[in-house]
């Protein structure tokens, strides 16, 4: 593992591979990465994509969700992006050939995943071609003009035979599930049987699936990864209202996090959590925040703040601010960050700006909210 | 690449005096795991000091998470504990996990921590504290969020025990250094009984403790170069009672900022 060659154990893995190259192909396998993985190039440690280039991006240096973490995702109002988010997540791993794990949610989510885009961006399937290559074009770009390219090119597809990091994937279509599905879906054990008789409030409804996921983990491979999807968390669509006690759901989190831990290589978890039902003010979602490795929330303007249609030659508005909580290896600080939801591009997450003022046209200004009076918000206001 | 113990928090790290509890707070985002391992480097690597020894408890990270840490500091604590200075107690990997086979051992200097009671895991910390006494020497026990037993632990576990437990931990030891999280939601609204045990549990330990050091987030926003403030604060009863400490603890605030590779740089406003 890319890790180990960069611990104290540098003179032994060294020593072993010398000693061992004649003999069998043992050094090869060992330096393998498994499908979908890359070593993250700040630390070394291997991470998966979320299948979410931009979201990627956002992990700063490790570019990428660090194997053996969770990102928490939460989001305000009755709209769904962080499930969008998650899909792609999953998309993700099936074409990666990882094993999914869904809680809550029945087979039906499962069908609904993003279909592979089949069109390839034609710029920029020279540029991007591997870490390598990256690297390289990375070396040319100034510094200030980095950071935005990152942001900015979307949907950017690493065209390699031998390894593809992160997809891209298109909303309209279905993804067509390998026949022995890699998806596995797990009710809450409360879910089982459909009687009526009231659930027993002892009884922790996460508990089937930490059974499933320890069993799963424990007798995998480690060459297979495992993408652990929660969507959704505590909503009362899905959970019974005792699973929001501390003791189940803080407990279930928590022993989540030693899973992780334990399979720092092979398992990543994602979280969706409905924040209008459970306020961060409260002490129960600041748990559930401090358990988690990373935090994120999606605040989407109101829809009658949103415009109906783009504006030909300009990119398409914002569709809602992301708030950064706590973030591994993340980007320090700085700009705020918005997120458009596109058919193609999947979840773009790029730095927020307004677009030019037109005069006349102050609907078109999707920043208007943000300035009391509703009146034109222009970029005086914004940066006082 | 940054000092190992950055010179301003030198006085605060270095070992405090005898039945001392020392509380260091942290919010989302402004975690203390830097400031622990700076204690724990400061308590094993001092030169010449071979009576320190360190009962660490976490309950919310693995040990491979601090080993790392601590390797970055130059410290091995594999083979601290392999000389009988160090032993971790593993409160994340089985505390709550359904086991399957109930024989977690963990390596030389660890031990997993299985049952969330408090009479057990008491009676585990207290066993492994008196084992690394046995032939003497200071033992300075650093717990690591043990505010997580009393917001996931249920309804066995309130403030009150969790105090007590603490106190029969601080008759044991020379010195203790805890973690909790002073999160705003947390102490504020005090509606739920998560939250009025937090606070309850937070605010008694700091009325305990002989110093806090609280790390918070920059109150203006974020910045590059600032990761976050640490606030010292005196406690009162050493106000009252003892002068030396008085004399060593300054209360100060201070800005901190952590790198990507673990260095940690501290500094006065506008330095």
């Amino acid at each position: 593992m890319s890790f180990r060659k960069r611990g104290v154990v540098l003179p032994q893995s060294g020593s072993t591979s010398s000693s061992s190259t004649g003999s069998t192909s043992l050094p090869t396998t060992t330096k393998e990465q498994p499908k979908g993985t890359r070593p993250s190039p700040l630390t070394g440690t291997p991470t998966t994509s979320t299948g979410t280039s931009s979201l990627d991006c956002l992990f700063g240096g490790h570019s990428g969700l660090v194997l053996g973490s969770s990102l928490l995702i939460e989001e305000q109002g009755t709209t769904d992006f962080g499930g969008a988010v998650l899909r792609y997540y999953a998309a993700e791993g099936v074409v990666q050939g990882h094993t999914v794990h869904v809680f809550g949610a029945g087979e039906a989510w499962g069908r609904e995943l993003p279909g592979l885009s089949e069109e390839k961006p034609k710029k920029e399937v020279a540029k991007v071609d591997g870490i390598g290559r990256e690297r390289e074009e990375r070396m040319k770009i100034a510094w200030r003009y980095e950071k935005l390219g990152e942001f900015g090119t979307s949907g950017r597809e690493k065209t390699t035979t031998t390894s593809t990091f992160c997809h891209s994937f298109d909303l309209s279509k279905r993804l067509i599930l390998p026949s022995p599905s890699n998806i596995h879906f797990t009710p809450l054990s409360t879910q089982l049987d459909l009687s009526f008789k009231p659930t027993d409030p002892s009884v922790s409804p996460f508990a089937n699936f930490l059974t499933h996921l320890k069993t799963q983990l424990s007798s995998s491979p480690p060459t297979t990864i495992h993408r652990i999807i929660i969507p959704s968390l505590l909503s009362p669509a899905l959970y019974p209202s005792h699973a929001s006690y501390p003791e189940h759901i803080l407990q279930f989190l928590h022993s989540l996090r030693a899973l992780l831990r334990a399979y720092p290589t092979t398992a990543s978890a994602l979280i969706t959590f409905p924040l209008s039902l459970f306020p961060r003010s409260t002490g129960l979602t600041r748990w559930i925040e401090l358990l988690s490795d990373s935090v994120i929330e999606l605040a989407p303007f109101p829809s009658s703040s949103l415009q109906v249609k783009a504006v030909p030659g300009q990119e398409e508005p914002a569709q809602g601010m992301l708030k950064i909580h706590c973030l591994m290896g993340g980007v320090g600080g700085g700009d705020d960050l918005s997120f458009v939801l596109g058919r193609r591009k999947g979840l773009v997450i790029r730095p927020y700006s307004l677009p030019p003022v037109d005069g006349d046209q102050e609907g078109q200004n999707p920043g208007g909210l943000e300035v009391e009076g509703g009146g034109k918000a222009t970029k005086v206001d914004i940066e006082f | 690449m940054a000092s190992k113990v950055p010179p301003l928090l030198e006085p605060y790290l270095a070992l405090p005096p005898e039945a001392s509890l020392i509380l260091l707070t942290s919010v989302l985002g402004a975690s203390t795991n830097w400031l622990v391992l700076r204690f724990l480097h400061s308590a094993l690597a001092s030169p010449g000091d071979e009576d320190t020894k360190v009962v660490f408890v976490s309950f919310m990270r693995d040990l491979a998470f601090w080993k790392e840490g601590a390797k970055r500091l130059g410290l091995d604590l594999e083979k601290l504990a392999a000389k009988k200075r160090f032993k971790f107690m593993d409160g994340l990997s089985g505390l709550f996990v359904p086991e399957m086979q109930k024989a977690v051992v963990g390596k030389a200097g660890e031990k997993v921590l299985s049952i969330p009671a408090l009479e057990h895991l008491s009676g585990e910390i207290l066993e492994a504290v008196r084992n690394l006494k046995g032939d003497g020497g200071r033992i300075l026990l650093v717990v690591d969020q043990l505010d997580l037993l009393l917001a996931a632990g249920g309804e066995n576990i309130g403030a009150v025990g969790l105090g007590d437990m603490l106190m029969g931990f601080r008759e044991e030891v020379y010195s203790t250094v805890t973690t909790l999280s002073a999160d705003f939601p947390l102490v504020s609204a005090q509606q739920t009984p998560l939250e009025k045990d937090h606070a309850a549990f937070l605010l008694s330990v700091a009325h305990q403790a002989d110093f806090t050091m609280g790390l918070r987030l920059l109150d203006t926003g974020t910045a590059r170069d600032v990761s976050g403030v640490v606030r010292i604060t005196v406690g009162d009863q050493f106000i009252e009672d003892n002068r030396d400490i008085q004399r060593r603890i300054e209360e100060r605030e201070l800005l901190y900022f952590v790198g990507g590779d673990g260095g940690v740089r501290v500094f006065e406003r506008g330095q």
